[in-house]
């Protein structure tokens, strides 16, 4: 989606604050969103894709200026209501009207410690095979898919080149609409002088993660 | 069930918006409260995510894969070929590591990691991000102008060394390898992880010689 989460290569913004600062947590509050958001029951057709995606529809006033964590707790507490567990009421006057049924019960401390130490694959199974080959130039489709997608703007309408080819990877898409389909992921290179105006001298390259139906042949 | 409707979610945005307090530790406590008493959550299990992020997951567990690499060649060489599973031998691969990739700083490239369309960070090799990465300005330049980013965190590098951006659009991950420095010969491996920052391995920062840090 074109929205204003879509931030790579847009201008405008000043220098990099707090470079310094190496804290994982800057309040009590901040501890408290990271925890519910992990730790929270969810339905059972929840996905990280939809996280994202929810998290994106955020107002982009609010998305521009909401830190983080204060993000990923209005994330959660949107899917929430939209799966019908919490109300906005409830949430305004903190009086529980009704006790839900989750798709997933919330993680107790042990299946916590668990997941942190569990390695998840996105990859699937896929039966064609890549219809492009490393070494082969490659262009960013221009309109894109709407709603959730991780093709980022800056690249699209741009030509790169195939460096690597991973197999079938979960299409985050499809996944944040509720469906399960895997295409070829590839990561692909796109010199900085094809991308910017103004780096027409430079030797530099952005690598960047895309799946096939993200790309066209040149 | 979930809707999967983008109008739906928008509007809930603009509801919470409108109804709930604009202080965020307000809106957490409400938060938090509710879900408890929906047994939505249970407290245990925050307390231990928590516990984690705050106390043993964090960037020095990517400072020992890094000081291995530096110490045991087969250990780099197998790094470099597949990181989620040199990472699982310390025991570190999990929390979006499932598919790490590292590469490697030379004298002639220098790499630097983003995630411009949201925050992907590989947690459980480097902990929780810093505020830095997450922000508008750093998702926003590092694709476009790497090295003005790089010399606001004191990085300077001549024309004709190559950076190259990794924008985390998939669920892969990168950790980036930074350059054994020249000046440690002979060190241990557990001297060798001090010298390793957690910005050296997301890319912002580059020369990691002892005498550097003395001068």
């Amino acid at each position: 989606m074109g929205g204003v989460h879509d931030l790579g290569g847009q201008e405008g913004y000043g220098p990099i604050q707090n470079r310094g600062d190496a804290q994982a947590f800057h309040a009590e509050w901040e501890t408290r969103a990271f925890g519910m958001a992990q730790a929270s029951a969810g339905d059972s057709d929840w996905s990280i894709d939809w996280f994202r995606h929810c998290r994106e529809l955020i107002a982009p006033a609010d998305y521009l200026t909401r830190s983080y964590f204060d993000q990923w707790m209005l994330t959660l507490a949107a899917q929430l209501i939209d799966s019908g567990y919490i109300t906005l009421a409830e949430l305004k006057s903190g009086v529980p009207a009704f006790m839900p049924k989750p798709g997933y019960p919330p993680a107790t401390a042990e299946e916590a410690r668990a997941f942190v130490k569990s390695v998840r694959s996105y990859a699937a199974e896929i039966g064609s095979s890549p219809l492009f080959a490393p070494g082969e130039i490659v262009r960013g489709k221009v309109s894109g898919s709407s709603g959730h997608t991780r093709l980022p703007g800056y690249v699209r309408g741009r030509k790169g080149t195939v460096v690597a080819c991973h197999g079938g990877h979960l299409l985050p898409d499809a996944s944040a609409r509720g469906e399960q389909k895997a295409e070829h992921l590839y990561t692909v290179r796109f010199a900085a002088s094809e991308l910017w105006p103004e780096a027409v001298d430079r030797v530099d390259h952005v690598f960047v993660d895309l799946w096939q139906s993200y790309l066209e042949g040149v | 069930m979930t809707s999967f409707n983008s109008q739906k979610l928008s509007q809930i945005h603009h509801d919470l918006h409108e109804h709930l307090p604009s202080e965020p530790a307000l809106r957490a406590k409400a938060l938090e409260s509710l879900l408890i008493e929906k047994r939505l959550v249970n407290p245990e299990a925050m307390d231990a995510w928590i516990e984690m992020y705050r106390e043993e997951i964090g960037p020095k567990r990517g400072a020992r894969v890094v000081a291995r690499a530096w110490s045991d060649p087969a250990f780099k060489k197998r790094l470099l070929a597949n990181a989620t599973a040199a990472i699982g031998e310390l025991g570190f691969a999990g929390h979006a590591t499932g598919h790490l990739e590292a590469i490697e700083n030379t004298r002639e490239t220098h790499n630097l990691v983003v995630c411009s369309l949201c925050s992907c960070y590989p947690f459980s090799i480097l902990g929780m991000s810093p505020a830095w990465f997450k922000s508008n300005e750093y998702r926003a330049r590092a694709v476009r102008d790497p090295r003005g980013v790089l010399k606001e965190f004191g990085v300077e590098l001549d024309d004709t060394t190559e950076v190259r951006v990794w924008d985390s659009t998939s669920e892969r991950r990168y950790l980036v390898l930074p350059q054994r420095p020249e000046d440690v010969e002979g060190w241990e491996e557990d001297s060798l992880a001090r010298l390793v920052t957690r910005n050296s391995m997301i890319g912002t920062e580059r020369d990691l010689s002892p005498s550097r840090r003395n001068r």
